[in-house]
């Protein structure tokens, strides 16, 4: 045991250092980008949701998973899953402070923000979102927190100073009374979150592609797929080779979770697919050619990684095996940020602003936006924009990624996240 | 009072003075434009579209709709965007947060992000900064909700002229037109000029089906 938590504070310290250089290279890009506007970006007025949303929505659904998973350790009492509990938790955290940080980081004006405060728009799906996910960044934290108080006494660390004088079992139990208080409210919340993350985007009616009552369902079981994935990438990272045969059955079933959220996912999916391909209008004609057309490489992508890992997750021969558990994590994740960034090209390319014109070729006729970027190749006007994120996006978009990355991977590397059954 | 506008599409040569004029008298940065006038139905500006000897041409200048349930005051989460006394819709640029929530919720397309400093865009580009009577460049109303240069990072759009309706006067759009088919006035007031078209000729307005009540009518062409 020894020698593996030796092995992995080596690699773990790499990784923190991994997550702090990319830090750097966010907060480099991200003062770019305040200095000369989001002119860095390639968005414009026809496409002004790009990268960051997509990332944001991306970690708002790896957030949610986690806490669903360590909640529902004890909410349904699952006992092989105990151990890694902590880590759940401890994911959720790291993600959701990097969906808050990257949402952040799109704002134009970001000098003012408080007015979100001073004169909220009570209407404004995005003020709920900045409601459940700072209160989700502090259920996530106070989860870690009661989880990791034991821990934390005996290391004498900081934040459990108060806990210095007390004897250890009444922090154990204090511990454990906690844990599973705030594991009760966070599982709403970790639905919550997704929940009201879809609602920014299915309460617009002139995107049809959002507007959709499945998308907040579906949201939350691609959350459920993504979020145990990476849990179950941490947990594997965590334990090391030596320690995988110990918990392969933990491993198992949150293969098995993130297959059954999949399912989920693709029948929502297919529902959605054959609604639109069947109603014979132009709009579901436009979209099925934006996705199996224009984005085809991208929402294959979106659809055949996660079916790959779904397939194999649900195999015994694949499911008790490390490599495959890796890679089908792997597979899960890049589909889910695919799965995201294709939240925006069918929305954005199939315009709102279309119109039936008698005798004309073009039908429906787009009526031309300003793209407000004379840059961008002297077009004053357009109707679609093949929007690819700017090397300085990429940067910027490395903030969030080496927060949570240094969070993670620092706790792990500095305490003991793997609780004894 | 709802003030609003009625365009008349039968008198609209498609000539773009009002594209134009709103530019200058708002001090649009270039790529920038409050309201866009194209050929109905064309790629290019000014070009027929029809078949078996049926052409025409017709045109549609579209600038904020002002609508009486916008889609982009409600999802505003600072309140930055808001609804004048005379019905128009604002946007109150030191609220604005530049989070173009609002740009995903028009169904028009007339809102305008500004990527760049506007200022410096428009003196590398034109060399001046024009636009607005120097009363209305300077002091708090003029920051808030309309100003010569808008910050870089916020959100703007046509605010029926703003800086001369408040005065009285009517929209620079309205003014300039030479084929007179811009029209503004109060909707609740059943003698104003506006109301006496809507009741009388045939009008229809954008996108009626995202329930968004636009206060922009239009007069078809031939009706």
């Amino acid at each position: 045991m020894m020698h593996s938590y030796q092995r992995l504070s080596r690699s773990g310290r790499a990784l923190v250092g991994l997550g702090l250089g990319l830090c750097a290279i966010g907060l480099f890009s991200w003062i770019m980008q305040l200095t000369n506007g989001l002119e860095v970006t390639h968005m414009q007025n026809a496409f002004s949701w790009g990268l960051y949303i997509a990332a944001f929505a991306f970690f708002v659904g790896v957030a949610a998973g986690g806490m669903i998973i360590s909640s529902s350790i004890y909410v349904f009492n699952v006992e092989k899953l105990k151990p890694f509990s902590r880590i759940a938790s401890l994911s959720a955290f790291g993600c959701i402070l990097a969906a808050g940080v990257m949402v952040l980081l799109d704002l134009g004006s970001i000098q003012n923000i408080f007015f979100l405060f001073l004169t909220p728009n009570l209407m404004s799906p995005l003020l709920w979102d900045v409601c459940v996910v700072t209160a989700y960044l502090i259920i996530t934290f106070l989860s870690v927190y009661m989880q990791m108080l034991p821990e934390w006494q005996k290391d004498g660390f900081f934040l459990a100073a108060w806990t210095k004088k007390r004897p250890a079992e009444e922090v154990q139990a204090f511990s454990k009374k906690w844990s599973r208080r705030v594991a009760l409210v966070g599982l709403p919340f970790a639905v919550l979150i997704h929940t009201v993350t879809a609602l920014i985007f299915a309460t617009q009616v002139s995107h049809h592609w959002w507007n959709t009552a499945v998308l907040p369902p579906d949201f939350v079981a691609m959350a459920v797929a993504s979020g145990s994935a990476l849990v179950l990438i941490i947990c594997m990272f965590t334990v090391g080779k030596r320690g995988f045969a110990e918990h392969a059955d933990a491993f198992n079933i949150m293969a098995k979770v993130v297959a059954g959220a999949l399912v989920v996912h693709f029948f929502f999916t297919l529902i959605e697919l054959l609604l639109n391909a069947w109603n014979g209008s132009t709009q579901g004609q436009e979209l099925v050619h934006i996705l199996f057309n224009e984005y085809a490489a991208l929402y294959l992508a979106e659809l055949i990684f996660p079916a790959i890992a779904m397939i194999m997750f649900f195999m015994r021969r694949f499911s008790y095996n490390r490599p495959a558990l890796l890679i089908g994590s792997i597979l899960v994740i890049v589909g889910a940020f695919a799965h995201r960034m294709m939240l925006l090209y069918p929305a954005f390319n199939e315009p709102a602003l279309s119109l039936n014109v008698a005798g004309a070729s073009i039908k429906p006729w787009v009526v031309p936006l300003s793209t407000g970027r004379p840059d961008l190749a002297g077009a004053f006007f357009s109707t679609s924009f093949a929007y690819v994120p700017s090397l300085l996006e990429w940067g910027v978009t490395m903030l969030p990624f080496g927060i949570a990355l240094t969070v993670i991977a620092g706790t792990i590397t500095f305490f003991k996240l793997i609780s004894e059954k | 009072m709802r003030n609003g506008m009625v365009i008349d599409l039968e008198k609209c040569i498609g000539c773009q003075t009002c594209a134009v004029v709103c530019k200058i008298h708002n001090s649009l940065p270039p790529g920038t434009w409050w309201n866009r006038v194209f050929t109905q139905g064309s790629v290019e500006h000014q070009a027929a579209v029809g078949d078996n000897g049926n052409f025409k041409m017709e045109f549609l200048p579209i600038s904020c709709q002002m609508c009486d349930n916008p889609a982009c005051e409600k999802v505003c989460p600072t309140g930055a965007t808001h609804t004048g006394g005379g019905g128009e819709l604002l946007i109150d640029y030191e609220k604005c947060i530049g989070c173009r929530y609002c740009f995903a919720a028009c169904p028009y397309g007339v809102r305008q992000f500004n990527w760049s400093d506007p200022k410096t865009a428009k003196i590398e580009t034109m060399g001046y900064v024009s636009g607005y009577p120097l009363d209305c460049r300077e002091g708090k109303a003029a920051h808030l909700v309309y100003t010569q240069n808008r910050h870089k990072g916020v959100a703007e759009k046509c605010s029926f002229c703003a800086q001369y309706t408040s005065e009285g006067e009517l929209p620079a759009c309205v003014r300039a037109c030479p084929g007179k088919a811009r029209f503004y006035g109060d909707l609740d007031d059943p003698t104003s000029e506006v109301s006496k078209l809507i009741a009388t000729r045939q009008v229809y307005r954008l996108k009626e089906e995202f329930g968004t009540e636009p206060k922009v009518y239009y007069l078809s062409s031939g009706s």
